[in-house]
């Protein structure tokens, strides 16, 4: 279990982007967490990884603290070493049981040649390769269907439930509540640096209309004024 | 435009100098004044004048073919060939006012006309997947040699054999020798993603140590033959190419410790490539050796600390 409890994380002060936040993640489980842009989603994913100090609270792994070598952690923006192929960047990985041209069959990546010439959804797929090399039992994974074809996004979210079922705990985040609906245990909608709401499963569909309604209320107004 | 562009110039210039802090700013305008010196007194004649003008050209080339922002200003400025020149006309004024000071006429005509033709090349190096077999005797942990050999593999390899069956000739070996230590100057430039130095799962001393030994062995397999051939035709100048290869030593130890002295994840860091140019320098001008070795010794402390933050878990 990961406890997070009254976390506070400023970039500047005094604004403050994680404000007191406190959560529980359950192990075997995939956590989806929601927000707007600029919500705090990247922040609270730097956070709990170890590459964002809080200013104020904790987060601990069952009785001690989390530390890097439980997690692994896919970051938003596609950025790799220049003129290195995908098997060198694979390689820096110690798993010797990962057959990496077995698991690139699934994504098809010409993992000879040099990273820089791969599209963005490419970069995406290696990075993921990446991640289910390290083998962690946390992984954390910041918008992991960006970029990606509709075939992949569903060979992935496949693989992240057959994680799960090994008993892998997940923390995703999306923008696009439908892509998490289909695939997580548990659902955060994270607003104003707070976790506003949680809900299981049977929740979902409430939630995601909820949502909507209340974006859509929210803006009516000045796109009617914009538009007329 | 132009003007609203060399005033976003200005206000990246001025947030260079802001992350470097005002001790750093003092004692790099230092060397910067003495470097103005020696360039000032190099410049007063021939053929001095022209090395200077050929040097600048020179900087002013691999800057235009490295810099990342022409798709953009050729996307968005019409006029973006004459927005390089006023660049490269202000990068170079120093150097032209020098020239102009010593009456050195014919090199400042080059100089000018030179900014001008820059301007013109529209040449982008191609990037090669080449997977050779030297490739694969560089290990996986030691990428920044893979990067680099990829991208000046066909400079060195020519060059390390014309080195060895030229060795016979008493300059040929110290000269590559020199190239040869510079090329790696450029393999640390780039800051990697986090996820690579976690991938080596050590704390930060064990880290530096594992980065400055695989400097030690790959830079050591390709200059110990030809050093080794120098030897043999002129043993009783073995001390020259010995000296050589531990002044480069020191630089590559300086410049790791330097990038992980200001590394941040995914980022060229201006304070580094700045250091990283003094240690250039330090191959050339002597004097700045001393300089190098006290600030390895002070970076060494700071690269742990920074490096404390990514690494504090494998303590």
């Amino acid at each position: 279990m990961i406890t997070i409890k009254d976390l506070t994380v400023s970039y500047e002060k005094p604004i403050k982007v994680i404000n007191g936040l406190s959560l529980s993640l359950g192990e075997d489980t995939i956590h989806g967490i929601v927000g707007l842009n600029g919500s705090g989603k990247t922040t609270l994913l730097n956070t709990l990884y170890g590459i964002k100090k809080p200013d104020a609270g904790e987060i601990r792994h069952d009785e001690s603290p989390l530390t890097k070598k439980l997690m692994s952690y896919l970051v938003t923006e596609n950025f790799f070493y220049s003129n290195i192929t995908g098997r060198e960047y694979l390689g820096l990985f110690k798993n010797q049981a990962f057959d990496e041209d077995k698991w690139n069959q699934l994504f098809l990546l010409p993992l000879d040649q040099i990273i820089d010439g791969y599209s963005t959804g490419m970069k995406k797929k290696l990075a993921l390769l990446g991640i289910l090399k390290q083998d962690k039992p946390i992984m954390i994974l910041d918008e992991p269907f960006n970029g990606l074809d509709i075939e992949t996004c569903r060979v992935i979210r496949s693989i992240l439930l057959r994680l799960k079922e090994k008993g892998k705990t997940i923390v995703i985040t999306s923008h696009i509540i439908e892509t998490l609906t289909n695939l997580c245990d548990f659902i955060h909608f994270l607003e104003n640096g707070a976790i506003k709401i949680s809900h299981d499963k049977t929740g979902f569909n409430a939630f995601e209309r909820e949502i909507f309604e209340s974006i859509e209320n929210r803006n009516v107004q000045m796109i009617d004024d914009l538009m007329k | 435009m132009i003007a609203a562009f060399l005033n976003i110039r200005i206000k990246q210039f001025i947030r260079a100098m802001s992350g470097l802090g005002l001790f750093r700013v003092v004692f790099l305008s230092g060397l910067l004044g003495f470097g103005a010196f020696v360039i000032f007194m190099l410049s007063s004649g021939e053929p001095n004048s022209y090395y200077v003008t050929g040097g600048m050209v020179l900087m002013l080339i691999i800057l235009h073919l490295n810099r990342r922002d022409k798709a953009f200003l050729k996307t968005h400025f019409n006029a973006y060939r004459l927005l390089f020149l006023v660049e490269y006309a202000l990068i170079a004024f120093p150097i032209a006012l020098v020239l102009s000071i010593h009456s050195q006429w014919i090199p400042l005509l080059l100089l000018i006309a030179s900014i001008g033709i820059v301007t013109q090349l529209d040449y982008k190096p191609k990037q090669r997947s080449t997977n050779s077999l030297l490739q694969r005797l560089i290990p996986s942990a030691g990428f920044e040699w893979k990067a680099g050999i990829r991208r000046s593999l066909f400079f060195i390899v020519p060059l390390w054999f014309i080195g060895l069956g030229t060795s016979f000739f008493i300059g040929s070996v110290p000269i590559v020798l020199f190239i040869l230590g510079i090329i790696p100057i450029s393999f640390y430039e780039n800051g990697e993603p986090i996820q690579m130095i976690l991938s080596y799962e050590k704390n930060s001393h064990q880290f530096l140590w594992l980065k400055i030994k695989l400097q030690l062995i790959l830079y050591s397999a390709i200059t110990l033959p030809l050093i080794g051939a120098f030897i043999l035709f002129h043993t009783e100048f073995w001390y020259i190419p010995f000296i050589e290869y531990l002044v480069f030593i020191t630089l590559h130890i300086f410049l790791i410790l330097t990038k992980y002295t200001f590394y941040q994840p995914n980022s060229k860091s201006p304070a580094a490539s700045i250091f990283a140019s003094i240690g250039a320098l330090a191959s050339i001008i002597a004097v700045f050796l001393p300089i190098v070795w006290l600030l390895s010794i002070r970076f060494y402390v700071k690269s742990v600390k920074n490096l404390n933050f990514y690494l504090d878990d494998y303590n």
